[in-house]
C-alpha cells in the first residue's frame, strides 16, 4: 500500500509527465490559453489515460507477451488507444451528453497526445504489475491535469502583462513552463 | 454497403501488409539486436571489471536462476584460469534504480571491481558514480565478509560529495551481489569448470 | 496553390519549420535535445517515417475511404515507426537506448499525422515526397540547433557522433541547468524569440 502511494506521488510530482518527462507538450501549449479549456483537457486526459493504461497493459501481458509479438507493441498500442477514444466518444455522445459537451472536442486530440501513449509504454518498460500500472496511469494523468491547470492560471495572467513583441505567445509560454518545471524539479529526490 | 466492404478490405489489406513487413524486418534483425544489447549495455562495464581476462567475457556466459528470475553471469579467464564472474545487480538511487555490474574473484572471494551500467541520476552529481573512476575503485579488492556502507553510515566507502544517495545505492547493490554470490557459489564453481579449455 | 516543386521542399526549412513555426512535435524536441547526436538520430528517424508515410499515403489516397482514413494513416505510420525501431536497435543500439520511448512515440508526433492529413492526402506522390523530406530536414535541423545550444553551454561538449568533442576548455563551468527539463523549455522559448526577431514578417 505504502509503495503504491509513493508511486502515485512520484508520478504526480517528481516525474511529472509534462514538466519532467516532456510528454504531452503539444496540448500543454495548445489548450492552456484559457482555464476553461485547460480543465476540459485535463479531465479528458485523466478519463482516457486511466482506461488506456489498463487496456494496453492487459493487451501487452495477455496477448503480445504470450505470443511473442512484442515487436508489434507500437502498432498494437496506438490502435488500442485510437479505438478506445472512438468508443468513448460514441458512448459519451449517446449516454452522457452533458459530459460529452464538456469533453467532446478534446477527445479526438487525445489519440495523438503523446502523454497517453507515453504512459502506456512507461508502464510496460518499468515492468509494473497490474495494480502499479493502474496507479501509475492515474498518477501521471493527475500530474498532467495539475500541471496543465496551474499553467493555464499563470498564462491567463500573462495576457495582462506587457510582453516584448518577439517573446509573445508561444515563446513566453515556453519560458514560463520552464520556470514551472523548475518548481517541480525541486521535488526530485523526495521519494 | 459497397463503401462498407471497401473499408473492410482496405483496412485488412493494410494490416496484412504491415504485419508482413514487420515480421520480415524483425526476423532479419533479431540476432543482431541480441548481440548489440549485450555488447552495449553491459559490455563496457564487464570489460573494465574483468580487465586482463584472456577470453571474451561476453561470449563466455551462462545463465543461472536467482530467486525467480534468470541472471546472466559472464566468465573471465584470469591468469589462464576461468576464475572470475561478473553479474548485474541494482540499488535504489536518487532517480530510480542504479544498475551495477559486479565482478568477483571466485578463487579468493574478493571484489574484482564494480561499474555502474544504467542509472537515472542527476548529471554532474550522482551520475559521477559512473564517470568518476576514483569512487568505484574503492570497491576493488574488498573482501566479502563485511556489509558495505558509506562513511556517513559508519562504513568505509567515501561517498561522492553531494551524491550520498547514489553512493548508498552502489553500496546496497554490491551487498546484494555478495548475497547472490554466497548462495550460488557451489553452482558457480561447478559452472566455471566448463569453461576450462 | 501552385507552388513549384522546390518551394514545396524549401517551405519545411524555414517558413513552416515544424517545431518553431507550427509548434508541433514539441515533446521530442524538448526531450531528445540533450546532445546533438540524439537530435540527429531523432531527426533522421522522424524524416524516414515522414517520407515513407507521406509517399505511401499519397499513393493510396484514392483507395482509402475517407471514413477510416485516420485509422489507415495510423496503421501506416505505426508500421514505419516499428521498422525504424527495429533497424535502430540492430545497428545503432546506443542511440536507441538514449532515445528510449521517444522512438515509438514518433507514432503520435503530430507532425507526421499532420502532414499526412494536411498534405499527402491531397497531393501527388512526388510532391508529398518533397514535402515530407523538407519537413523532416527542417525538423532535424531545428533539433540540431536546439541541441547544440543546450549541449554546448550545458556541458561544454558537442557530440556529433558517439564521442563528445570538448569545445570549451576545462576551466569552463558547465551550466548544467540547460540539459535538465526546465532548461529545455527555456532554451526553446528563447530560440523561438530569436527566430521571431530575425524573421519578422
Amino acid at each position: 500500500m505504502g509503495d503504491l502511494f509513493l508511486l502515485a506521488i512520484s508520478c504526480i510530482l517528481i516525474n511529472n509527465i509534462l514538466l519532467a518527462q516532456y510528454l504531452g507538450n503539444c496540448p500543454f501549449m495548445g489548450t492552456s490559453k484559457k482555464m476553461e479549456t485547460a480543465v476540459g483537457m485535463a479531465m479528458a486526459v485523466i478519463f482516457v489515460l486511466v482506461m488506456a493504461g489498463v487496456l494496453t497493459w492487459l493487451t501487452d501481458t495477455y496477448f503480445l507477451k504470450k505470443f511473442d509479438l512484442e515487436y508489434l507493441r507500437t502498432v498494437a498500442f496506438i490502435l488500442v488507444i485510437a479505438a478506445l477514444v472512438q468508443f468513448v466518444e460514441m458512448f459519451l455522445k449517446k449516454s452522457i451528453p452533458a459530459l460529452y459537451a464538456g469533453l467532446g472536442i478534446f477527445l479526438p486530440l487525445i489519440t495523438t497526445n503523446c502523454a497517453v501513449m507515453g504512459v502506456c509504454l512507461i508502464n510496460i518498460n518499468e515492468e509494473y504489475n497490474f495494480l502499479q500500472a493502474l496507479v501509475a496511469s492515474f498518477g501521471y494523468a493527475a500530474g498532467f491535469g495539475l500541471a496543465l491547470i496551474l499553467f493555464a492560471g499563470v498564462r491567463e495572467r500573462i495576457l495582462l502583462a506587457r510582453v516584448p513583441r518577439p517573446l509573445q505567445d508561444t515563446s513566453i509560454a515556453l519560458v514560463t513552463a520552464g520556470i514551472l518545471s523548475l518548481a517541480f524539479f525541486a521535488f526530485k529526490g523526495m521519494v | 454497403m459497397r463503401e462498407m466492404i471497401k473499408m473492410v478490405v482496405v483496412l485488412t489489406v493494410l494490416s496484412c501488409f504491415s504485419g508482413g513487413l514487420l515480421a520480415y524486418v524483425r526476423s532479419s534483425t533479431k540476432e543482431q539486436i541480441e548481440n548489440q544489447v549485450l555488447e552495449f549495455v553491459k559490455g563496457p562495464a564487464i570489460r573494465t571489471i574483468l580487465q586482463g581476462a584472456s577470453n571474451d567475457p561476453i561470449t563466455d556466459r551462462f545463465n543461472l536462476k536467482v530467486g525467480d528470475r534468470e541472471e546472466t553471469f559472464f566468465v573471465g579467464n584470469i591468469d589462464g584460469q576461468p576464475s572470475a564472474v561478473a553479474f548485474e545487480t541494482s540499488g535504489k538511487g536518487f532517480g530510480g534504480d542504479v544498475g551495477l555490474m559486479v565482478g568477483i574473484d571466485v578463487k579468493n572471494d574478493k571484489f574484482l571491481g564494480v561499474s555502474v551500467t544504467t542509472h537515472g541520476e542527476t548529471p554532474g552529481m550522482g551520475a559521477r558514480a559512473k564517470t568518476d573512476p576514483g569512487f568505484v575503485a574503492q570497491f576493488k579488492g574488498l573482501g566479502l565478509k563485511q556489509t558495505l556502507k558509506v562513511t556517513q553510515d559508519g562504513g568505509t566507502i567515501n561517498a561522492l560529495s553531494g551524491a550520498t544517495i547514489t553512493s548508498r545505492a552502489v553500496c546496497s547493490a554490491s551487498d546484494e551481489a555478495i548475497k547472490i554470490y554466497k548462495t550460488l557459489k557451489p553452482q558457480l564453481v561447478e559452472k566455471l569448470k566448463d569453461f576450462k579449455n | 496553390m501552385a507552388k513549384s516543386l522546390t518551394q514545396e521542399f524549401v517551405k519545411g526549412l524555414w517558413n513552416e519549420v515544424p517545431p518553431f513555426r507550427l509548434v508541433l512535435g514539441l515533446c521530442p524536441t524538448l526531450a531528445v535535445t540533450k546532445s546533438v547526436e540524439n537530435g540527429i538520430g531523432m531527426g533522421i528517424a522522424t524524416t524516414f517515417v515522414l517520407v515513407c508515410s507521406n509517399v505511401l499515403i499519397s499513393s493510396l489516397r484514392k483507395v482509402i475511404p475517407s471514413k477510416v482514413r485516420i485509422a489507415c494513416y495510423i496503421v501506416i505510420i505505426a508500421t514505419f515507426v516499428t521498422v525504424v525501431e527495429l533497424v535502430m536497435q540492430a545497428f545503432a543500439y546506443p542511440l536507441f537506448l538514449k532515445l528510449g520511448i521517444f522512438i515509438p512515440l514518433i507514432v503520435v508526433n503530430c507532425i507526421v499525422l499532420g502532414r499526412a492529413e494536411a498534405f499527402a492526402s491531397k497531393f501527388g506522390v512526388f510532391r508529398s515526397f518533397l514535402d515530407g523530406l523538407g519537413m523532416g530536414v527542417g525538423f532535424t535541423l531545428s533539433l540540431m540547433a536546439l541541441a547544440a545550444v543546450r549541449e554546448l553551454f550545458g556541458t561544454g561538449f558537442l557530440t556529433f557522433w558517439v564521442t563528445p568533442i570538448r569545445i570549451f576548455g576545462p576551466s569552463y563551468q558547465p551550466f548544467s541547468f540547460l540539459v535538465e527539463a526546465p532548461g529545455a523549455f527555456m532554451a526553446l522559448g528563447l530560440m523561438l524569440c530569436l527566430m521571431n526577431l530575425v524573421g519578422k514578417k
